[in-house]
């Protein structure tokens, strides 16, 4: 039995998709979500197997909810939108339906899931298909999961973040949100004229910086308009001087 | 088939033959120049002013056609295309060899005038103004060659004045047509879709729906074609949109539209409020979890017409893809047509997005 899960703000888009899987037996609907919140809520609580999901939807779009999975579901993009099938690619999408959409062409979107499943990509093959990922725009906001929920942080709002062995912290007006991912990645995906990365285990968002203290040669402090005080390293240093 | 380049020496009639007006004007100015090179040659007293007017006259007249000639030697070696020498040396040997032509003729002329009255013009006399008729016939070919430069370049720059409106007038069109064609095609297939869940759901729901796009389809192509209707038919339009966008939506959306009396006459430029309509939607309504209300409003004070279209968004939304498109074309139109007598402005807070438009009231009567 596969189990699924349909997410379109639509009622109607969904209901489509579901009288299209009645029609195979092993197929079951576990949940109908209507927007990004309620996908992602809904992934971590029953694990679906295959996800229908629509790219633009309130709150979350689709590879937002694709981004904060894990594991991650085969995934069926469907949508109005061609725009996005070159975007759908690069997150491993199995197949991009473009709405309206015929009983044959579902079937085949439906094949391509179940052969993913059976024979999943290699890791090596989407760790290499992660590293080429093409970013078009610096991130604007960061997407953390705390447990079945999503905290939502705009990248103006950071204050800083930092690296803790296989997280991140990502300081936010005093609140402190631990997310999975490597600090020297999402300082890639950050916009660089805001976020600097200050030292090994730190990025700063410039537009916190209060002052530099240099206490040796080689040994900087920033502090933070809220007091905070984050190391700078030499080379952090130099990054900074260069955006100052 | 294939179309052959434009022959210059046969499509391009002369300028002064294409109208009786032109020619008169420049056989005037010939017998002009006829009656100066009489005095000239009859000024010494040797030959009487009858026998040399009837010399110089007929004479002058068939110059002034041959000197039409130098128009085809102009289009052959444009200025600015051919080498100024060859341009030179060409219009000169054709002034001497038209000018030695004419000359020549002279000769016939006075035989022919000496046979009709016994010595009207003395042989040695005629002799004796071969130089100044030479070199008369040569300036006069040289001078008519500057004149058909002349024309030539007036032409051509009225030409290129006129193409480059004809473009103006082109680029116009078209960007009206694309303004005008601003209905967005994700429209169209997400309604499909809607029709496509329909069909075994609930089938006259399809039905209704079909007709409701049919509808909205034709009274876009019909208004669309028009330059303006009146408010209370954009409304409708707009009408029609929102009823289609309400069945995808469900209870997510919904719509106030309220429409001054004074208001509801007046004419607008078609498909002016549709895409902001459909930006209503879009990026406002679409965003939110619970939907929410499309308000529409036009008011009328004075000569000014005042609309208004707001909508409830998620305060934490990002742009999405194609932000600004629609209301751009929607304020380079209002430029476009109104002038800086028009304005759009737009308004965000936390919750909410209002355009507003103020544009001058243009009622039946005034059109």
């Amino acid at each position: 039995m596969l189990r699924t899960i349909i997410v379109d703000d639509e009622d109607l888009a969904r209901s489509v998709v579901r009288e299209h899987l009645a029609a195979h037996r092993d197929i079951q609907v576990v949940a109908e979500c209507s927007n990004g919140f309620e996908a992602v809520k809904a992934v971590a609580e029953l694990s679906p197997d295959i996800l229908f999901l629509d790219v633009q939807m309130p709150k979350l779009d689709g590879f937002e909810v694709i981004e904060l999975m894990d594991p991650k579901p085969a995934v069926v993009f469907v949508t109005a939108y061609d725009s996005y099938a070159l975007k759908a690619f690069e997150v491993h999408a199995v197949d991009y339906l473009l709405k309206p959409f015929s009983g044959e062409r579902f079937t085949e979107a439906l094949e391509h899931a179940r052969a993913r499943i059976a024979a999943p990509l290699p890791a090596g093959l989407t760790a290499l298909m992660e590293d080429h990922r093409v970013h078009e725009a610096p991130l604007q906001r960061i997407l953390v999961k705390n447990g079945a929920s999503v905290v939502v942080i705009p990248s103006e709002s950071i204050d800083y973040i930092e690296a803790e062995d296989d997280y991140v912290a990502v300081h936010s007006g005093g609140k402190r949100h631990l997310k999975q991912e490597r600090l020297s990645e999402l300082a890639q995906l950050l916009d660089p004229a805001r976020f600097i990365r200050i030292h090994r285990s730190f990025i700063l968002n410039i537009d916190r910086l209060a002052r530099l203290e240099t206490y040796a040669k080689d040994s900087r402090v920033a502090i933070l308009k809220d007091g905070t005080r984050l190391p700078v390293s030499r080379s952090g240093h130099d990054r900074l001087r260069e955006i100052l | 088939m294939v179309s052959l380049p434009p022959n210059p020496y046969i499509t391009d009639m002369h300028p002064i033959l294409k109208d009786r007006r032109s020619l008169i004007v420049y056989l005037a100015a010939w017998l002009t120049l006829a009656l100066m090179l009489t005095a000239m040659l009859a000024l010494p007293g040797r030959v009487s002013w009858a026998a040399v007017l009837a010399f110089t006259l007929p004479l002058m007249f068939v110059y002034a056609f041959i000197t039409l000639s130098a128009w085809y030697i102009c289009k052959a070696f444009p200025l600015g295309v051919a080498p100024l020498a060859r341009i030179l040396v060409t219009n000169c040997l054709a002034a001497v060899f038209s000018s030695s032509l004419w000359v020549l003729a002279g000769f016939g002329w006075v035989a022919v005038l000496n046979t009709l009255q016994e010595g009207m013009i003395p042989p040695a006399w005629h002799i004796d103004s071969l130089p100044l008729l030479g070199s008369s016939g040569i300036v006069l070919f040289l001078l008519a060659s500057a004149v058909s430069y002349l024309i030539a370049m007036f032409e051509a720059s009225r030409e290129a004045e006129r193409n480059a409106l004809q473009l103006r007038v082109l680029a116009r069109e078209s960007e009206l047509k694309s303004l005008r064609a601003q209905i967005d095609p994700h429209f169209l297939f997400n309604s499909l879709n809607s029709i496509s869940a329909l069909t075994t759901v609930d089938p006259p729901a399809a039905r209704a729906m079909t007709v409701k796009l049919a509808e909205f389809l034709r009274l876009s192509l019909r208004y669309g074609a028009l330059d303006t209707i009146s408010l209370t038919q954009e409304i409708s339009l707009t009408t029609h949109f929102l009823a289609i966008e309400k069945i995808r939506h469900g209870n997510r959306l919904a719509i106030t539209v309220e429409i001054d009396d004074a208001a509801a006459d007046c004419r607008i430029a078609p498909l002016l409020l549709q895409p902001l309509v459909e930006n209503a939607i879009r990026h406002g309504i679409d965003g939110l979890l619970g939907g929410g209300t499309i308000g529409i409003n036009a008011t009328r004070t004075g000569d000014q017409l005042h609309l208004c279209i707001e909508n409830p968004v998620d305060a934490g939304a990002l742009p999405k893809e194609g932000t600004g498109v629609g209301l751009d074309n929607v304020r380079r139109r209002i430029a476009g047509l109104y002038g800086t007598d028009g304005r759009i402005t737009t308004l965000r807070d936390a919750s909410r997005f209002t355009v507003r438009i103020d544009i001058p009231v243009r009622t039946p009567e005034e059109n």
